[in-house]
């Protein structure tokens, strides 16, 4: 008897890979959306700061509109991009 | 002015000759001559008043002691109808008689009367003749029998019998007997009954007894008849309405019928007889309620099936609505369908499609039948109750929800739907059309409530939430996104906007994610295969992805599969160019899930087929070894023995495995040719068998992974307290766990959640405590 695998579909999830589970701003999971979006993924991203706290992309530009000084929530450092 | 006593001798001679009661006795031949001068021997003497009140007491007398006793003794029991009918005949002939004799006493009697100028009345009536009749019923009926109807019914029996002859067995003539008579045709004697009814009858009317007498016996033989003709007309067919025909029959034939009962025979009634005619019209509007009264209840017991056929048997329903008006037969019908619902329906023989089936003509012809909804409210309560016990039930109305084709009510229904029906300014206009609602209706609820909810809001209602529906749909779309190799995306996006305007957006937001996640894997297998890397391993076999947004799906069942390395290598591939792809993702796979497109050679034969993961894997295995034992296979694939021994008979049936020695397979190769041959009929039947499973978590599951929250409470307290009965446990998680919210546990679930830990060792049950195994107290 020979067996030939002619296709496989597979199931997978995908997740990003973060050091943590949940966006600490909306505390969301990082894998869902932050409030303000309907669809995860590519539609609402996520954004690493030079301090490598990671954030959804509108978490943070939020919380950054909305304070003088340009710090990382967790951790008061000044926010940069990290644009790994 | 003096008299001799010789005088007053003649005299009182004289009065008897022409009273001849006073003697008791009946019959004179006075003359109206010869009364004159009795007449002026009275009024001479002064005695007129005397006189006139002696001879009624006479005459009471008499009708007490003779007559009424002579009557009344005909009207023994007896068993012939026969015998019944002469002698009920006999005695109102006798009884015409006895009264008829009366009547030359009695015009001298009015003569009398009408010379002593006192006004006074006779048993209540000025008129003598009047207050002689009113005398003759009242000393009658106040000596009635016990069994007086024994033989008025003999006698109405025989005399119906002949009449249903004349009117409708016109065409029975081959019989040998009459029907009518129940004698031969050659001595029938149905012409001779139909006098003597007649004659009767008038008699009766005559001293107006005809009602008193006959009047119960007369109502329960038409009633009867009635109730038999409503009983042959409507039975069996619901699509004619009957309302009609059976006023035109009321109308005509047991009006005709009954007039000439009334009127002797003839069959009008005699315009200058108001008595006559009241008495008709009376009776009529007593038939006729009993009419629709008895229509209504035979409709009401044929409710149920009408309610199956339900559009076709509208006009039943058209004829129940009318006629409810009009009787006083609601509460009837609620309690009766309810009963015949419990009966035929709610039962564990019924499945749940069907029960929906029904539930929906119910709500239909309720609705038609009813519109202010109370009576569809009261009598599907147990529907309600009943399907809420179901476990089947949200599945079943959310895959006829989304069913296609005809025969899918619910689907058709779904698409009619056009957001929010009519709103308030209509309302507003009919307000002249109000209505209260019905005295049996629930003050609690809105009216407006019961009269707008649509079929499908009043079967999401049956649970009081939409979330469920919603999380149903959810699990099914997600069985069928994954079970389909090929996905009408466009269909269920379709569906999913009807479902959308029914259920709002929000609730079907994660159903939308999940077909996002379909098509984008559409899009990202295209750009991968595109990969250089993956290209040279595609040269093998294509790997495909779906590729989904885990927090949006629902639970997927937690089961291993350790792969074949050749598919790991693929799927390493696959995820390394996908994460190239998409920074900073990466993909978790579930090795278990998905369609593999496999080719079996086994000699000369191909077979192509589509198996899942696991099958491809085992197969794939007996490839490279054609003999394992079924330890060997869990140590190679990671799956529990039980799991492994049920699925291997797949291969089994398609006759490819054989098992040699308990739990030792080999692979059935050419040797086994027979066998092969019956495995293109299998495999049908097969495929169809592991797509009904869900790979889903069940809701059990869910609920499970809830109140796994309390185990943690659970090992806290059985290791302080060493034992603890079950209910001891409830109240202690009440106390203590109450916060952590979704976490209502009664003290059922508890139970079962506790015999599942029981059943897998966590837990130990002695003596109706439970008790944590002294394994993990040493650990």
């Amino acid at each position: 008897m020979k067996v030939t695998v002619k296709s496989w579909t597979g199931v997978a999830t995908w997740r990003w890979v973060a050091n943590d589970d949940n966006c600490g701003i909306c505390r969301m999971p990082f894998d869902s959306c932050c409030p303000d979006c309907k669809l995860p993924g590519d539609d609402c991203p996520l954004v690493w700061g030079a301090c490598s706290h990671c954030f959804h992309i509108h978490c943070i530009v939020k919380w950054l509109h909305s304070q003088p000084q340009q710090q990382c929530p967790m951790c008061r450092q000044d926010w940069k991009f990290n644009n790994k | 002015m003096s008299h001799k006593k010789g005088d007053l001798k003649v005299y009182w001679n004289k009065i008897t000759y022409a009273f001849p009661i006073l003697n008791d006795n009946i019959f004179s031949d006075c003359t109206n001559a010869e009364y004159d001068e009795v007449q002026h021997i009275i009024v001479g003497l002064g005695v007129q008043i005397k006189i006139r009140d002696l001879v009624l007491i006479h005459i009471e007398k008499h009708l007490r002691q003779h007559v009424a006793p002579k009557f009344w003794s005909k009207f023994i029991k007896v068993n012939e109808d026969v015998r019944g009918f002469q002698l009920f005949k006999s005695a109102v002939n006798d009884l015409y008689e006895a009264v008829s004799s009366f009547s030359s006493m009695m015009c001298r009697l009015t003569i009398l009367n009408n010379s002593c100028n006192d006004n006074k009345p006779i048993y209540g009536e000025k008129d003598v003749v009047l207050g002689f009749k009113q005398l003759v019923r009242a000393t009658l009926l106040s000596q009635l029998p016990l069994d007086f109807q024994v033989i008025i019914n003999h006698f109405y029996k025989i005399s119906f019998n002949v009449f249903d002859n004349e009117y409708e067995n016109s065409d029975m003539s081959e019989d040998i007997m009459c029907s009518g008579c129940g004698n031969e045709y050659a001595d029938c004697n149905c012409a001779y009954i139909v006098k003597v009814f007649h004659e009767t009858n008038r008699k009766l009317m005559d001293l107006q007894l005809l009602e008193r007498l006959t009047g119960q016996v007369l109502t329960n033989f038409i009633q009867l008849r009635i109730e038999s003709h409503i009983q042959k007309l409507c039975t069996g067919t619901f699509d004619v309405s009957h309302v009609g025909f059976l006023e035109n029959w009321l109308d005509t034939t047991v009006m005709s019928w009954l007039t000439r009962i009334y009127c002797g025979g003839s069959s009008k009634p005699p315009p200058d007889d108001k008595n006559i005619q009241n008495a008709i019209s009376k009776f009529k509007q007593k038939l006729r309620y009993f009419l629709y009264h008895s229509y209504t209840k035979l409709r009401i017991d044929q409710l149920f099936n009408i309610i199956i056929e339900y559009p076709d048997s509208q006009p039943a329903v058209d004829d129940i609505k009318f006629c409810l008006d009009k009787t006083d037969l609601r509460s009837t019908l609620c309690k009766k369908l309810q009963n015949a619902l419990e009966t035929r329906l709610l039962h564990s023989g019924v499945n749940t499609p069907d029960i929906l089936t029904a539930y929906i003509s119910t709500i239909r012809a309720l609705r038609h039948l009813d519109p202010s909804g109370v009576i569809l409210e009261t009598v599907t309560k147990p529907v309600r109750n009943y399907l809420r016990n179901r476990e089947d039930t949200v599945r079943s109305v959310v895959s006829s929800l989304t069913e296609e084709g005809a025969g899918s009510e619910l689907a058709e229904e779904l698409a009619k739907y056009t957001g929010e029906p009519e709103g308030d300014a209509d309302n507003d206009e009919a307000w002249d059309e109000w209505n209260p609602d019905p005295v049996d209706a629930d003050p609690k609820v809105d009216p407006k409530d019961r009269r707008t909810s649509d079929i499908i809001s009043m079967l999401v209602n049956v649970y009081g939430s939409k979330e469920l529906f919603v999380n149903e749909y959810r699990t099914l779309l997600a069985d069928r996104l994954l079970a389909q190799s090929v996905i009408n995306t466009e269909k269920e996006i379709r569906y999913l906007e009807l479902l959308k305007l029914r259920f709002g957006e929000a609730q079907l937001h994660f159903c939308e994610v999940m077909l996002k996640d379909i098509s984008d894997s559409k899009r990202i297998n295209s750009l991968i295969h595109q990969d250089s890397s993956i290209e040279e391993l595609n040269k093998e076999f294509v790997s495909n992805a779906m590729i989904l947004s885990a927090q949006f799906w629902p639970p997927f069942k937690d089961e291993n599969l350790e792969l074949p390395d050749e598919i790991k290598r693929h799927l390493e591939a696959y995820t390394k160019s996908y994460e190239a792809l998409k920074g900073n993702r990466t993909l978790s796979w579930k090795p278990h899930l998905g369609n593999v497109n496999i080719e079996i050679e086994i000699g000369e034969k191909k077979l192509d087929l589509t198996v899942s993961p696991f099958n491809a894997t085992l197969i794939m295995h007996f490839q490279n070894k054609p003999q394992w034992s079924i330890e060997e296979l869990h140590q190679v694939m990671k799956v529990p023995v039980t799991v492994l021994r049920r699925k291997i008979t797949y291969w089994q049936t398609m006759g490819l495995i054989m098992e040699k020695g308990s739990d030792y397979f080999v692979l059935a190769d050419e040797t086994e040719n027979k066998a092969n041959v019956s495995a293109n009929q299998v495999q049908e039947m097969i495929c169809e068998d592991e797509e009904t499973e869900s790979v889903m978590a069940s809701a059990h599951d869910q609920r499970e992974g809830e109140l796994q929250v309390f185990w943690s409470y659970i090992v806290g307290m059985l290791t302080n307290l060493d034992s603890l009965p079950l209910d001891r446990i409830h109240q202690m998680l009440k106390m203590f766990a109450s916060q952590v919210p979704g976490t209502e546990c009664s003290l059922q679930e508890l139970r079962q959640f506790l015999d599942t830990k029981v059943r897998t060792h966590q837990l130990v049950l002695q003596g109706g405590l439970y008790k944590l195994p002294k394994t993990i107290g040493l650990r």
